[in-house]
């Protein structure tokens, strides 16, 4: 079921709920970064929290992950507050919108190093086991400077992995990416929720978070507006498409008087009719209310809705 | 924190091998740069400056600069530790990772103190080679213990001075700023080159409040045993200094801004 988050949300600080954000607002003096956000992330969940930019998310992330104070409400990752004690800090593994440089070090030191902030002092296993997974192997002995855009990237993704965290969150890890190195990194995230991490990631790839995700949440200037299971968001806010291609036998365009009396007609290209779908209507009543004979048609096609249009529409109300 | 866990022990492992890689920088620069006090005030210059406790200009001139080159380099690498940090974004992962504020503190001013001690032995052999080639003789060390324990507070102080002013500073000018308009005037006003019984009176009371003579001299005295001011002066005053930088610095890694620039 999707959340109008406008209504309050039920929270939970359990162990068995791995993010829990409670009423979470942050101020940058006057200016309303987050205002009262609230939302329980579900075990094992591929989580979108999607929104514009300035919307909020990269906030939102870095209360998170402690690196910002929420100015009011609290955050708990399984049950731990965050800010109070370092099990939060733990249990989270987060990927940074910019890449980090680190001087000196190479590749394969810099996730060394990375352990050992995690307790871990031989992790040789699963440093290695990242490398040949992310294709790094080979670069494991360059200095970041000396890696591709998208050699950073998976840097940064086997860094907040070294610890194998059940919570992992990114934010924006495919700004900038190739489109080969974008789906290579999701199929690697259904990877990760296969295993039973709960992964929490913004983008602005829509078309993707839809693939991906098995929520999405949308930030509007701070106020998360709306929140759900994608598939339900989109039954809700889109409209699926009729698309009927004529042949020629039937009279086209707006002049028809049976088209004058389709509320539901979105436009009319030559011989196509598209027409809007919402909820609940049949696509018969619509081929029959034109009055065309079978053989006048020459295609039917329906197209599902889209994150693209659930996010439109929420920017828009 | 009862003990040291490995996120202590890998920060102190990652703030030392950071400075090794540069070693051209961080420690052999210094060397060069102490080296040449050395031939131009010690060697040079020296030999026509007479000091009333007897000992040679280039004897006292050396623990002045094994103490000054300790300070400089703990300092220096606290604080360029933390500035590179929050210019790569290093700085944040500090804060994501599951390490203690104090464990922070500790790496960061055992790693200054670990530069500021192996710049200064250097400092100290290339001293002694200069006093072989022109006395005929090592400078024996009159307390190594009371040494040991000015380089090791002066060191640690410093560094957490860098911390601080790291913290505080919201560009490089900032730190720059702070290295040449506060402690390069205090470290060389400190009394490296010259004994206060040489200034005026009014000049010696001047002198008296600036810390850093109470630390240089520590080290002369455990170098030569000669000090211009009283060792348990010297001892006090470190100390309260220790403490008064371990506050500060202390409370500037709670408040201050991890995010990078």
């Amino acid at each position: 079921m999707n959340q109008d988050v406008s209504k309050s949300v039920p929270v939970q600080k359990s162990a068995d709920i791995p993010l829990s954000v409670q009423g979470v607002s942050k101020y940058y003096g006057e200016f309303k970064a987050l205002d009262k956000v609230e939302f329980n992330l579900e075990k094992g969940e591929i989580f979108g929290l999607l929104g514009p930019n300035g919307a909020g998310k990269t906030t939102l992330i870095s209360a998170i992950v402690d690196l910002e104070k929420a100015s009011s409400g609290d955050i708990f990752v399984f049950g731990e507050k965050v800010g109070r004690g370092l099990q939060t800090k733990r249990d989270i593994g987060f990927v940074p919108q910019e890449v980090i440089n680190h001087g000196y070090f190479n590749v394969e030191e810099i996730l060394t190093f990375h352990s050992g902030f995690y307790g871990i002092r031989n992790n040789k296993k699963r440093i290695e086991e990242l490398l040949q997974r992310l294709a790094l192997w080979e670069h494991k002995n360059k200095k970041v400077k000396q890696l591709s855009g998208g050699m950073k990237r998976r840097l940064m993704i086997a860094k907040a992995l070294v610890h194998t965290p059940k919570l992992f969150l990114l934010d924006e890890p495919t700004a900038g990416v190739d489109i080969e190195l974008r789906n290579s990194l999701w199929e690697f995230v259904v990877e990760l929720k296969n295993q039973g991490t709960t992964v929490l990631l913004t983008t602005h790839y829509l078309e993707e978070a839809q693939e991906l995700c098995d929520r999405v949440g949308i930030l509007r200037n701070g106020v998360l507006e709306k929140m759900g299971h994608t598939k339900d968001l989109i039954d809700e806010l889109s409209n699926r498409k009729l698309v009927i291609d004529l042949n020629g036998k039937a009279p086209s365009g707006f002049s028809h008087p049976c088209l004058e009396k389709q509320e539901k007609l979105e436009g009319v290209d030559g011989d196509r009719l598209v027409f809007k779908l919402p909820k609940g209507t049949e696509m018969g009543s619509i081929i029959n209310s034109l009055g065309f004979s079978l053989d006048s048609i020459k295609d039917i096609q329906t197209e599902e809705g889209t994150l693209e249009e659930v996010f439109l529409s929420v920017l828009n109300s | 924190m009862l003990m040291p866990r490995v996120a202590f022990w890998t920060y102190l492992a990652k703030e030392i091998k950071r400075y090794l890689k540069v070693m051209n920088q961080t420690v052999l620069t210094p060397v060069v740069n102490t080296s040449l006090y050395l031939l131009i005030f010690g060697v040079s210059m020296g030999e026509n400056i007479q000091l009333s406790s007897g000992v040679s200009y280039l004897a006292f001139l050396i623990p002045g600069l094994v103490m000054m080159a300790c300070l400089n380099n703990a300092f220096q690498n606290s604080s360029s530790s933390l500035i590179s940090g929050k210019f790569s974004g290093d700085l944040e992962d500090l804060k994501i990772v599951p390490i203690h504020s104090l464990e922070i503190l500790w790496a960061l001013c055992i790693g200054g103190l670990t530069r500021g001690l192996m710049v200064s032995s250097v400092t100290f052999l290339v001293g002694q080679t200069f006093h072989y080639l022109t006395a005929g003789s090592f400078i024996p060390l009159h307390q190594p213990l009371l040494l040991i324990y000015f380089l090791i507070i002066g060191g640690l102080s410093f560094a957490l001075l860098g911390i601080s002013v790291a913290f505080w500073a919201q560009n490089f000018d900032q730190l720059s700023a702070v290295g040449a308009f506060v402690l390069t005037p205090l470290i060389f006003l400190g009394g490296v080159f010259y004994s206060i019984e040489n200034l005026a009176p009014f000049w010696q009371k001047i002198t008296v409040i600036n810390p850093l003579l109470y630390l240089i001299n520590g080290v002369r005295y455990g170098i030569i045993g000669v000090s211009d001011v009283p060792l348990s002066m010297a001892f006090l005053v470190s100390f309260l200094g220790f403490v008064f930088f371990f506050s500060i610095a202390y409370v500037s890694l709670k408040k201050s801004s991890y995010k990078r620039w």
